[in-house]
């Protein structure tokens, strides 16, 4: 207790005694607690004090003595589909390759609370619109340059870029000029608008903010490891895979691994059968619907961590036909029964949705707004009540990716049992992405995911629902495909947005939920697990909502 | 032997040699088909659906990166000044870069047609012997049981999609029984034989797949030789049967082989996407699909091109075997 006070009187800044007086008084559970304190920076001694105060002691668990050695055989599905250029990765191949050996300022861990990583320690100012970072000292880049706030600065700059494939993150928080040295360990990010959860965008949920040199010529990545992580990438081979040693001279001391070989695969069976062959130890992503022998095989391990990937269905609100009437809106979302989705398509692995991207893992999502079930009845009468009690035709357009086409085709089910005929159009991710986003006729150009009536798209994790709101649902959205304009919803997202306080988010997060529970301007039907399958061999992995391959700690029995 | 090259001596060159003639004709025609193949894939790739700067940069890019992109990479030039660009560079040996993973096209590609090459050759090694000598046999015993055994299971293989030959044998031999690798890629380093180990199961799955086609082009040739005049005059003069089988019926009835197996070489090196994504192998199937599915046009065209041209050098070669072999070409006779 002395020690929190001491923390209390002398450290902490408002957020942080806020946060603190509202887990004492019951605001929040022991869970939600570390989550929070680890975004506003919180040691783990603080944090440690706290629980012991005011709640339970904090088991740190020390890691399990690992077996040193061996090399990992990784299966990557997809490969890279472009050059691996950390400040411009923009898929699932290219970030699990670059982060094998990239460090981040923070990691995301699995439960959602956030590790140091380069960044030591992080603090804000009163209204969250300044943010300083502290370097964690002695860390060498493997091109050998001493780590510092220089290069933190370079990275910064180059993600706030025009050519940033980090600009859903960063466009409205952080601009170019927003972040300065203080001194050689210290970085200070003064944001473009109060963001709370601005330390997320730091880690290794924005894949792209790999720190790198500050003389770092891009281009150069796959060819001389200039990264500081537990690995060096030794050899990249673009479809065929890369080749990664351990870095002898890694701030986190030696990782037991010699080294990882990463194999690049294009085809579900293919790695399935690599694995099951002995061929590879570990597959970084697999999914149930084509990955079924893996599932209950006993030589295999499943790694499943809960995310907030998912699946929109916007609806077009402003086009001229029946789905510009928000009681047909509510209707086609009433006819989907979710767990029964959730069990077929992903075997459990995988959280019901509720139509707002606040998925279920978020600490700030309102539980107390009521989940929408299905009701055939409820919406027979909804489009009886907007002038289509025999319902209508409409196309639905979406991508061959993943289990989308089976989605597609049980909404196409679930709506025939309302008089909506649906036909559905499968276009290849190519195809579907094809286009331009931008001006005539609406603003969104004239690609097929922005711009068609109704359609499936898929979404990756994020730590904190932030770009789901920004992006998809605010009026001015970049990737708004329903086109859907509320500015009264865009301010309160905005009070989301920059809400401290736990208990506010959740108070903003339920108008945000409602509102688009009477809107219905998107359907988001479930949020899955991330799934990774290993040998079991494969010692002290967990897999990591967006995908990421952390290694350093893995091991090989 | 020597008085028809005197006579013909002093005639014109494509009057004197029927096989230097033959292959004159058919190197124009190669030469033809290169330069129609070169303008249909780029004319194909240009129809393909999809933009190369807004692959390359991601669904999430802005309009204004992608069209940067695109003018840096020169694809919104007109296609006329592309395809000249292109073609130009490629007699010259510079294959370009590849636009999806800004590396030399050379190599990339370069190593995966090697892989190809390799595979087709582990392939073409079980393959034909395989195959002559099943049909050879089963042309001997025709109508008996071991002529409908094996004209039927080479039927019933050859009806069988290759994804599932190959996939039955990646659970049969390389997961249940654990004889043979899964994967086709050798680890780095390793020598011949390890390669050729990592090779068997994909070209089990190729010699399933086409063994009951060469197989039957064999039986059906050498039952034509073997009902010839040619060969029962070979008998009536009474040669003994090895000889008349290795000196009339398998040289005369392999012809039809050799051109059948030939036409294989393509397929053998371009054409073994479903075995090499199945199996996990560089192959240039896989980059020009690969290429394909990315808009990467500089690779897509190479790499089509490329194979287009070990095709006709495969054909060429089974050409002058064939005009070896026959001597109606050698003697100028009808082709």
């Amino acid at each position: 207790m002395r020690r929190l006070d001491a923390y209390r009187f002398s450290q902490a800044g408002p957020l942080e005694n806020d946060l603190i007086d509202e887990f004492a008084e019951g605001g929040m559970d022991r869970q939600e607690f570390i989550k929070r304190a680890t975004v506003l920076g919180l040691s783990v001694g603080v944090i440690g004090s706290a629980l012991a105060a005011l709640d339970a002691p904090l088991a740190f668990a020390a890691p399990a003595a690992a077996k040193a050695g061996g090399r990992l055989r990784v299966g990557i599905i997809p490969p890279p589909t472009k050059d691996v250029e950390p400040y411009t990765l923009a898929d699932q191949g290219g970030l699990e390759t670059a982060g094998i050996a990239g460090e981040f300022l923070t990691r995301a861990t699995q439960t959602l609370t956030l590790q140091p990583e380069l960044a030591l320690s992080w603090k804000p100012n009163a209204n969250a619109t300044v943010w300083t970072f502290k370097l964690r000292p002695n860390v060498k880049f493997q091109t050998g340059e001493a780590f510092g706030a220089d290069d933190v600065v370079a990275t910064y700059n180059r993600l706030v870029g025009p050519d940033s494939g980090a600009l859903s993150a960063f466009k409205g928080v952080l601009s170019t000029g927003g972040v300065k040295a203080i001194d050689n360990l210290t970085v200070q990010f003064t944001l473009d608008a109060p963001t709370a959860s601005f330390p997320y965008l730091t880690s290794s949920t924005t894949y792209q903010a790999i720190i790198l040199p500050k003389d770092y010529k891009v281009g150069s990545y796959t060819k001389i490891s200039p990264v500081t992580g537990a690995f060096r990438l030794t050899s990249y081979t673009p479809g065929v895979g890369a080749k990664y040693d351990r870095n002898p001279g890694w701030w986190g001391g030696k990782s037991p691994l010699d080294g990882v070989d990463a194999t690049y695969y294009s085809d579900d069976a293919a790695v399935i059968s690599a694995l099951l062959g002995n061929q590879i130890d570990l597959v970084g992503q697999v999914q149930f619907a084509t990955g079924r022998a893996l599932f209950n095989n006993p030589n295999v391990q499943i790694f499943s961590t809960r995310g907030a990937t998912h699946r929109q269905v916007p609806m077009r609100v402003n086009l001229n036909n029946p789905l510009k009437d928000r009681r047909v809106r509510q209707a086609i979302a009433l006819t989907l029964d979710r767990p029964g989705i959730v069990k077929t398509l992903f075997n459990g692995f995988a959280d019901i949705g509720n139509d707002s991207p606040f998925a279920p893992v978020y600490p700030s999502t309102n539980r107390k707004v009521p989940q929408r079930v299905k009701n055939l009845a409820k919406a027979k009468a909804l489009l009886a009540a907007a002038g289509y009690p025999r319902g209508f035709k409409i196309t639905l357009t979406t991508e061959k990716v993943g289990e989308i086409p089976q989605l597609a085709q049980i909404i196409q089910r679930s709506v025939k049992a309302i008089g909506i005929d649906m036909k559905i159009v499968l276009l290849t991710a190519t195809q579907y992405f094809d286009g331009t986003q931008d001006g005539p006729p609406t603003g969104y150009g004239n690609t097929p995911w922005l711009n068609t009536p109704m359609n499936i798209t898929d979404w990756g994790h994020r730590s904190v629902p932030n770009v789901f709101l920004t992006a998809a649902i605010k009026s001015r959205g970049v990737w708004n495909a329903a086109q859907y304009k509320n500015p009264k919803l865009d301010r309160v997202i905005d009070r989301f947005l920059g809400a401290i306080a736990a208990s506010d988010q959740r108070k903003f997060a339920g108008q945000i939920q409602d509102t688009l529970l009477r809107d219905t301007p998107v359907i988001f039907p479930y949020f899955y697990n991330y799934l990774a399958a290993g040998s079991k061999k494969v010692k002290g992995y967990k897999a990591d909502a967006l995908g990421q391959v952390y290694l350093s700690r893995t091991s090989l029995a | 032997m020597h008085a028809p090259a005197a006579t013909l001596s002093s005639s014109r060159p494509e009057e004197s040699d029927p096989i230097a003639r033959f292959l004159l004709k058919r190197l124009g025609l190669a030469l033809a088909t290169l330069f129609l193949l070169s303008v249909i894939v780029f004319a194909a790739a240009q129809l393909l659906p999809g933009d190369v700067g807004r692959n390359v940069l991601g669904p999430f890019a802005s309009q204004q990166q992608v069209d940067r992109l695109n003018h840096e990479l020169g694809v919104d030039r007109p296609i006329v000044v592309q395809y000249g660009d292109w073609i130009s560079r490629f007699v010259r040996g510079d294959l370009g870069d590849s636009l999806q993973y800004k590396e030399p096209v050379w190599g990339l590609l370069g190593p995966a047609l090697g892989n190809s090459l390799k595979l087709a050759a582990v392939a073409f090694v079980l393959l034909v012997p395989l195959s002559i000598l099943g049909g050879v046999v089963a042309a001997l015993r025709r109508g008996r049981l071991v002529d409908r055994m094996i004209t039927i299971t080479g039927l019933s293989l050859t009806s069988i999609p290759e994804f599932v030959t190959a996939i039955v044998l990646i659970l049969m031999i390389g997961i249940w029984l654990k004889w043979l690798p899964v994967t086709a890629t050798a680890p780095e380093g390793a020598n011949i034989v390890t390669q050729v180990k990592y090779l068997l199961l994909p070209s089990l799955a190729l010699v399933a797949v086409l063994f009951g086609y060469v197989a039957r082009i064999t039986r059906a040739s050498v039952i034509e030789a073997v009902d010839a005049d040619y060969t029962r005059t070979a008998y009536l003069k009474g040669l003994d049967g090895r000889h008349v089988m290795t000196r009339h019926v398998l040289r005369n009835s392999l012809l039809p082989t050799i051109a059948v197996v030939a036409t294989q070489v393509g397929y053998l090196i371009g054409g073994l996407l479903v075995i090499e994504k199945l199996f996990n192998y560089n192959g240039i199937g896989q980059r020009i699909y690969v290429a394909a599915q990315n808009k990467d046009f500089v690779m897509l065209q190479d790499g089509v091109l490329i194979v287009g041209i070990v095709y006709l050098v495969a054909t060429l070669l089974a050409d002058i075997l064939y005009s070896l072999l026959n001597p109606r070409i050698r003697f100028g006779g009808v082709e």
